[in-house]
């Protein structure tokens, strides 16, 4: 079973402010990004026999989500984002350390015993209306937002 | 002999970097990235300083690297004139694609793994004074183009992506046989181990500095600017000056290099 926690802040995000303007203003989609988000994504591997994975999620955002300046969104075995933009999931294709680091202060710290795998991703939500919003999204993500060499990106459909 | 120290906003190396190459004998100016970039083309070569350019935002040096001053900087390259990047600014060259230099972004400064006996002990931010080992021949690269091959120069480093990546199995192969390894981590007397503390932040085959093909584009993670007064060593170096505040460091042979590059250019 897979818990899913989508992070967003509700102060204002100067990295999507940063990426948006560089995008809009250095590398020419000012005609065809209107806007641009930023969320982290938790995908928390967790075990089966797990009874109220809604109650474990809370629980799990307690300790993942600063609420004081985050906001976020816990689903069980699938994660939807709103229509209207392409999101595009950027991860690490090398070994993720927070993330490693997260597994075992939930396993070995906090006494989660039933998380079993943790990954860690950068959800960036563009607001395109190109012909093609879903290349344009692929193209965005292999000019700025991965470096190919340690960073995958795909388009969650 | 002029210089450019390009400043970007969170670059926070300039100053110092400006006084190291003024120490080797260059003129310069602090080159702010919002003025006009053409303006870059009356300076001899530049030096793309340390710090934390927009904040390390979406990953380091990869907002620095679409400014137009970049663009400007990719011709000068062309035109055989010598950069030098420091820390956040070999990040941004990387992220640039103006190092290693053959096309594309080619590899990734990621983020600091340091293994030793098999097992990560540590990850991220680290701060330390290290050896390197010159590995290029004599006059290969702009930004050690006094030092020979073998020769050892400490400074410091202070990073926590420095772990230079590539998902091209045949770069390395590429970058040795081209004389593009330019430094690599190693201990005091010279001996490359690839386990921590040695290799201190985890990079393929020790890897602390880089140029582009031509050699006049030179990358490097450690801090020469940080090693280029005698007085800057810490207590324990040999070297460390006693009274004298100008007698040299180590690190000021990458500044005197990038000098001497210039005169024989001319």
């Amino acid at each position: 079973m897979k818990i899913y926690l989508r992070v967003w802040l509700k102060i204002p995000d100067a990295e999507a402010a940063t990426v948006k303007n560089t995008l809009r203003r250095r590398m020419g989609y000012d005609a065809v990004l209107s806007d641009l988000g930023k969320e982290r994504l938790w995908s928390i591997e967790v075990d089966d026999s797990v009874q109220d994975p809604q109650e474990l999620a809370r629980r799990l955002a307690r300790e993942l989500v600063n609420e004081n300046k985050e906001s976020y969104k816990a689903s069980v075995d699938s994660v939807d984002f709103e229509k209207g933009y392409v999101p595009v999931r950027v991860g690490l294709s090398i070994e993720d350390g927070e993330a490693v680091s997260t597994l075992n202060r939930l396993r070995n710290r906090l006494g989660f015993d039933m998380v079993r795998g943790v990954e860690r991703s950068v959800v960036w939500k563009l607001a395109l209306s190109s012909e093609k919003p879903e290349k344009t999204a692929e193209e965005i993500a292999e000019r700025l937002l991965i470096n190919p060499h340690k960073d995958f990106y795909e388009i969650v459909t | 002999m002029k210089i450019a120290v390009v400043q970007f906003p969170g670059t926070n190396c300039e100053h110092e970097t400006l006084v190291a190459a003024q120490s080797a004998g260059l003129s310069g100016e602090i080159f702010r990235w919002n003025r006009p970039a053409e303006e870059l083309s009356g300076f001899d070569g530049y030096v793309i300083p340390g710090g934390f350019s927009y904040q390390d935002r979406l990953r380091a040096g990869a907002i620095a690297s679409k400014e137009p001053v970049m663009e400007a900087l990719r011709e000068e390259a062309d035109r055989g004139k010598p950069i030098i990047g420091i820390c956040n600014g070999f990040q941004i060259l990387v992220e640039s694609g103006l190092l290693p230099g053959l096309g594309g972004v080619d590899v990734a400064l990621a983020s600091n793994v340091m293994v030793s006996k098999g097992e990560i002990v540590r990850r991220g931010f680290y701060c330390a004074w290290t050896t390197l080992r010159h590995e290029a021949p004599r006059e290969r690269c702009s930004g050690s183009f006094l030092l020979k091959k073998g020769d050892l120069v400490r400074m410091p480093l202070a990073h926590a992506e420095g772990n230079l990546v590539t998902a091209d199995e045949k770069l390395m192969e590429k970058l040795n046989e081209e004389g593009q390894v330019v430094f690599r981590y190693c201990s005091e007397t010279g001996e490359v181990d690839d386990e921590f503390p040695v290799n201190i932040n985890g990079s393929r085959e020790n890897i602390a500095g880089i140029c582009n093909p031509e050699g006049n584009v030179l990358g490097m993670m450690p801090h020469p600017e940080r090693s280029s007064f005698a007085w800057q060593l810490p207590p324990t170096d040999s070297g460390k000056g006693a009274g004298d505040m100008n007698a040299p460091g180590p690190g000021r042979m990458i500044f005197e290099s990038m000098k001497r590059y210039i005169e024989v250019r001319r």
